[in-house]
């Protein structure tokens, strides 16, 4: 074999090589993002399943703990940014992505009913938010209504948001929009403090519907929990 | 249907390319390459050398140019220094007549425009065993004929070519070139080690000038007289060799719109004489790492470079788009300013587009940087680097549109 025909054939297994390694470093990081993600829902569940069981094992005088669940929110909300990250790398049809949300939705569904709870035992008014989307094409202001949501919990600390893929398998998920009788074929939908309403307009539109003096704003030097 | 799928194909042959160029680097050919020692200037066997320069309008560099040749490490009996004035219409022949009183330098006129007119007289009117050229805009340093000579050794060996770099780089746009140039000196080197280099450019080449008149001399070329040159050499069997520490320094355009012209000549030059009079050389076997690698490549470059080039504008604009619609009405302290300013690689670009985009761009620079060193050059890179990484790739597309263009609608333009 002629030099150059030599270096042509090691160039090529060279390029391979080199493609190869830079797609299974990609896959190698996907599963790292999953791995990460599974670990955080792990410890999610265990602080959500000690929030509940400390409510319950103080149920006589609740109120007396300081715990009112907000850094649990923080770190759902955290988690829900770097899921909608991994969902945007593996795709939304990604069988470990779907399984992650699944858990996700679930221990938002938690969180929401404790924070429900403690409100009604320690006469807390939380802000609560349950937005509904949709990733199947059909919903033209999804996007700009999860940023515009972003942004109001960067801007209201003890705001809580939880979102909801509507289209996502989940059974306690489908009893919740049973529950709130929203309808899949008005998304966005938002349903703040247990008041139902459809679209996004605009950002100001949107925040006149939070409880006037609800929600005190974050200071200026805070960052997006 | 995604963009990005398009671009796919074009990286993994420029991984390829990259790759090839690597291991032939290290081939030993290229090793031996490296390891020629320079010509000894006492050494009696040196050949006689004539060196063109023909100029148009060069007042302002001619005398620099003549002064750095007359500053070369060669028996004065041997080289000889040829001005042609093609027809200047500025102080060029004044100055040229300066020297009409050294021994070694031959001042002559040819009416007739064109480079290789003016090439073409110098060389019926000199005896010498090696011609060669050198831009009225370059200089050569002191031993860079002595670096040339031992690559004639082999009589198969029909032209070598020189290591070129900007001088005095001024703005960002020289120090592009000057990168530019310098990863030049790399690829010449490596391809010059299996015959695969395809122009013999106008700063310093030097050619074996019986070879150049059994091939008839310089032609026009479509303009680029030395691109025509190299691959009728490589068409007739020669070798064209590289000496990559014969450096020599040439001006370079100041202006975006004179690198346009100087470049779309240059791209036009390269299409019109492969795919007409050399299209035979291409996919040849016989031609080797020319035909088979360095000339089929040499096309996808240029479609790749308009292709990555539209297929960027479209991403960005798309996402800019966006960005936009989805932050509209958002605060614009939100909106547009970073929100963490802490590492988290869970957010690391994993795109094979970016990671293999990314790849090329390094091999690229590795280039650039061991060109600087094989050739030493002097001088600073850190600009050059910067603005080759930065502006390149975005003044590149532009002369290959305006280049494919003009082949396309057979639309001649000016040299200058």
């Amino acid at each position: 074999m002629s030099l150059v025909g030599r270096n042509a054939l090691i160039a090529l297994l060279i390029t391979i090589a080199l493609v190869a390694t830079v797609v299974y470093a990609i896959s190698y990081l996907n599963r790292q993002r999953v791995a990460a993600l599974s670990a955080i829902e792990d410890q999610l569940s265990i602080d959500t399943l000690s929030l509940d069981t400390e409510f319950s094992l103080l149920e006589a005088a609740p109120c007396d703990q300081s715990a009112d669940g907000i850094g649990l929110t923080r770190e759902l909300s955290d988690l829900g940014d770097r899921l909608s990250y991994a969902e945007e790398q593996l795709g939304s049809d990604n069988a470990q992505v779907i399984r992650l949300k699944q858990q996700y939705s679930l221990l938002e569904i938690r969180d929401y009913l404790i924070t429900k709870k403690i409100a009604t035992a320690c006469g807390t008014k939380p802000v609560t938010v349950l937005y509904f989307y949709s990733n199947n094409g059909d919903c033209a202001d999804c996007d700009k209504a999860g940023y515009a949501l972003s942004y109001f919990r960067s801007t209201y600390p003890t705001l809580r948001v939880y979102s909801f893929d509507y289209h996502l398998s989940l059974g306690a998920l489908q009893t919740l929009i049973d529950v709130t009788k929203v309808k899949g074929d008005r998304l966005p939908a938002f349903i703040i403090n247990g008041t139902t309403s459809y679209g996004f307009t605009s950002l100001a539109d949107l925040e006149k519907k939070f409880p006037k003096g609800a929600l005190p704003a974050v200071t200026a030097t805070s960052t997006r929990p | 249907m995604n963009a990005e799928i398009l671009v796919y194909p074009f990286l993994f042959v420029t991984i390829f390319f990259e790759a090839f160029v690597l291991v032939t680097f290290l081939s030993a050919p290229a090793r031996g390459a490296r390891a020629r020692q320079a010509a000894r200037v006492e050494d009696p066997a040196l050949p006689t050398v004539a060196i063109i320069v023909p100029c148009l309008n060069e007042g302002e560099t001619v005398a620099a140019t003549t002064n750095s040749l007359l500053a070369l490490e060669y028996p004065k009996d041997k080289l000889e220094i040829i001005l042609v004035d093609n027809g200047s219409t500025d102080d060029t022949p004044t100055i040229m007549a300066r020297y009409a009183g050294n021994g070694q330098v031959t001042i002559l006129r040819e009416e007739i425009r064109g480079k290789h007119n003016a090439v073409n007289t110098g060389i019926a009117s000199t005896s010498a065993d090696l011609i060669g050229c050198l831009d009225a805009d370059s200089f050569v340093e002191p031993d860079a004929l002595l670096e040339v000579i031992p690559s004639f050794r082999d009589e198969s060996v029909g032209a070598t070519t020189a290591a070129m770099s900007v001088h005095r780089p001024g703005n960002l746009l020289q120090h592009m070139q000057n990168a530019e140039y310098i990863f030049g000196i790399t690829l010449r080197h490596v391809l010059s080690s299996v015959n695969g280099i395809y122009v013999t450019p106008g700063p310093f080449s030097l050619y074996r000038r019986k070879v150049v008149l059994a091939l008839g001399g310089f032609r026009e070329g479509h303009k680029t007289e030395d691109l025509e040159m190299a691959l009728r050499l490589q068409k007739a069997g020669y070798w064209i060799e590289n000496a990559p520490r014969a450096r020599v320094y040439t001006k370079a355009p100041r202006t975006v719109p004179a690198l346009l012209k100087q470049r779309t000549r240059w791209t036009t030059g390269f299409m019109r004489n492969v795919s007409n009079e050399y299209r035979g050389l291409v996919g040849n076997r016989r031609y080797g790492a020319l035909g088979m690698i360095v000339l089929p490549i040499g096309f996808l470059a240029i479609a790749s470079g308009i292709l990555l080039f539209i297929v960027a504008i479209f991403q960005v604009v798309r996402h800019a788009l966006v960005a936009y619609q989805l932050r509209s009405g958002i605060p614009l302290a939100y909106a547009w300013l970073p929100h963490s300013g802490t590492f988290d690689w869970f957010y690391l670009p994993s795109s094979l587009y970016i990671l293999l985009g990314i790849t090329t761009v390094a091999g690229s620079l590795t280039m650039i940087t061991v060109g600087k060193r094989l050739s030493k050059t002097p001088g600073n890179l850190i600009y050059g680097l910067f603005a080759y990484l930065f502006l390149y790739g975005l003044l590149a597309p532009l002369w290959l549109m305006r280049a494919t263009t003009d082949v396309a609608l057979g639309k001649k333009r000016l040299w200058r």
